[in-house]
């Protein structure tokens, strides 16, 4: 027992990760390479692991998956979606193996195509959905609805990973290393490209929706602060109102050892956001903190959303699709948050303009 | 960095989503049943019986199952479920008339592949936050005092 908690996590999972083929897919077994014949001396170079990475998934397994993602009816071949399940290090150990055959096909090219898809349905829908949402957050919130790790996770429930063709390829000076979580996210992506391939865009749209953009993220999470307040207090400015004042509204306990303050923030008569905390200037922190949150997650409903995409009708030929698309009226525009604590890392801070009379009467 | 701040920064490899399966497309979670029966001995009958005559309606209703039928001989005849949990169910096929074989093949259609866990003594779970919010003594008329 203790011998199998020591072994390193990256041993354990390449045991689990060793590519396993199912009995019904192959004829014999074991592979008559890998068999050394009577009457020659020499050693046999066999590698197992190449070997069962290089062989098909059995057709039935894939059309299986094609039926379980909706796409039983998109071609009428398993061979799409084979590729789809195919990356592209599998090109050098199958060379290797079998020199005289043709090379499978990858999913290179649809994986791009799909990455792109996936990113312009993501980004519409994200910004048609929290309009004042700051843009740093904007990208975190794509990263997290289409990024490589969701698109790995969406594949492995999926069920793709016994279907996916890779090679663990080690680091070369031109790439680095091939992971088995990158290799997943390719099979998603590539399919959404196929559905934009065989169908049109309106169902690589609906297949992104449904797939991805249906999926939970934690947006609060992605919201930081350095300093609420001054965010709050610019934001104020922004939009012309009065300047954010804090009022303690309840406390409990102020000199003994666990105090509670209760702190609300308030322009002129509205309050904007209340915290609580164990000290007051934590309270006050939490309050700024929340009022910013309030404005940032404001929520456009599912059935309001308009996205630009609408305006898309027709395939990849330009025939036009034969649903009727209803005129496009576009969304609010969101107001752009402030400067100070949106750009990154940089925290520089423009000087405010002056007015021409300030100026004029200073050259007086 | 000539100033520290005081957020942590979010790595691009840790920004992920949650599944939420059904709400608006369901993936069936079986992918695969493997059935194993013995040619000759009489436990495997009606395991052999309903391989002959139900097994391909099952395939005709199920699209997304791959079935697989394998030959095992003096052993008793199993279903074995793959689920897309990487979790296994085995189920065996003896001493069950051809329609208890059916409904034993509909509870492995039917299941998600996880382990059975006891209902009776777990509180709420849930992965939404509560719907009224959750009680504060700060939040009343009169303050609450303890």
């Amino acid at each position: 027992m203790q011998n199998a908690q020591r072994r390193l996590a990256s041993t354990a999972t390449a045991q689990k990760l060793k590519p396993t083929i199912p009995l019904s897919s192959v004829r014999t077994f074991p592979p008559p390479q890998a068999l050394k014949p009577k009457d020659s001396k020499s050693p046999i170079f066999f590698d197992s692991d190449t070997w069962a990475a290089s062989q098909p998934p059995p057709p039935a397994a894939v059309t299986a998956f094609a039926h379980r993602v909706g796409l039983g009816k998109l071609t009428t071949s398993p061979k799409l979606i084979q590729q789809a399940c195919t990356h592209e290090s599998i090109t050098l150990p199958y060379s290797k193996l079998h020199p005289n055959k043709p090379l499978p096909l990858t999913n290179t090219n649809l994986a791009t195509l799909g990455n792109s898809l996936l990113g312009l349905f993501a980004t519409e829908f994200v910004h048609a959905s929290y309009p004042h949402l700051p843009t740093r957050v904007v990208k975190a919130a794509v990263s997290a609805y289409v990024g490589p790790t969701t698109c790995a996770d969406v594949a492995r429930e999926m069920g793709a990973a016994p279907l996916l063709r890779w090679y663990r390829a080690p680091n070369t000076l031109l790439r680095p290393a091939v992971l088995h979580h990158e290799a997943l996210s390719s099979v998603s992506r590539a399919l959404t490209a196929l559905v934009y391939q065989e169908r049109s865009i309106e169902a690589a749209k609906s297949f992104a929706h449904n797939y991805f953009l249906s999926r939970e993220i934690d947006l609060r999470a992605m919201i930081k602060f350095t300093n609420p307040k001054k965010a709050l207090a610019l934001t104020v400015e922004k939009f012309g109102r009065e300047k954010p004042i804090s009022r303690l509204l309840k406390e409990t306990g102020r000199f003994s050892v666990s105090p509670v303050f209760v702190v609300g923030i308030y322009s002129g008569q509205d309050k904007l956001g209340e915290g609580f905390g164990s000290s007051l200037s934590m309270a006050e922190f939490r309050a700024a903190e929340d009022a910013l949150q309030r404005l940032y997650l404001t929520r456009t409903p599912p059935d309001q959303l308009r996205l630009p995409s609408q305006t898309f009708t027709g395939d990849v030929f330009g025939n036009l699709s034969s649903l009727k698309s209803t005129p496009y009226i576009p969304g609010e525009l969101g107001h752009a948050e402030v400067n100070y604590g949106s750009a990154g890392r940089s925290s520089i801070v423009n000087p405010a303009n002056r007015t021409l009379s300030e100026e004029e009467l200073e050259e007086d | 960095m000539a100033t520290l701040t005081a957020t942590r920064p979010i790595f691009r490899a840790s920004l992920r989503s949650a599944q939420a399966n059904g709400h608006a497309v369901f993936i069936p979670q079986c992918r695969k049943i493997v059935f194993e029966y013995c040619d000759k001995w009489p436990s495997s009958a009606n395991t052999r019986t309903f391989l002959l005559k139900h097994l391909r309606s099952v395939a005709e209703e199920n699209p997304h199952v791959e079935l697989v039928v394998r030959q095992r001989n003096h052993k008793e005849p199993i279903a074995r479920g793959f689920y897309i949990n990487d979790r296994d169910k085995v189920v065996p096929l003896n001493g069950f008339e051809v329609n208890g074989i059916q409904k034993k093949v509909q509870l492995l259609l039917d299941s998600s592949g996880a382990k059975i866990k006891p209902l009776k003594r777990r509180t709420i779970e849930s992965t939404t936050e509560s719907a009224r919010g959750i009680w504060s003594g700060l939040h009343v008329d009169e303050l609450f005092k303890i």
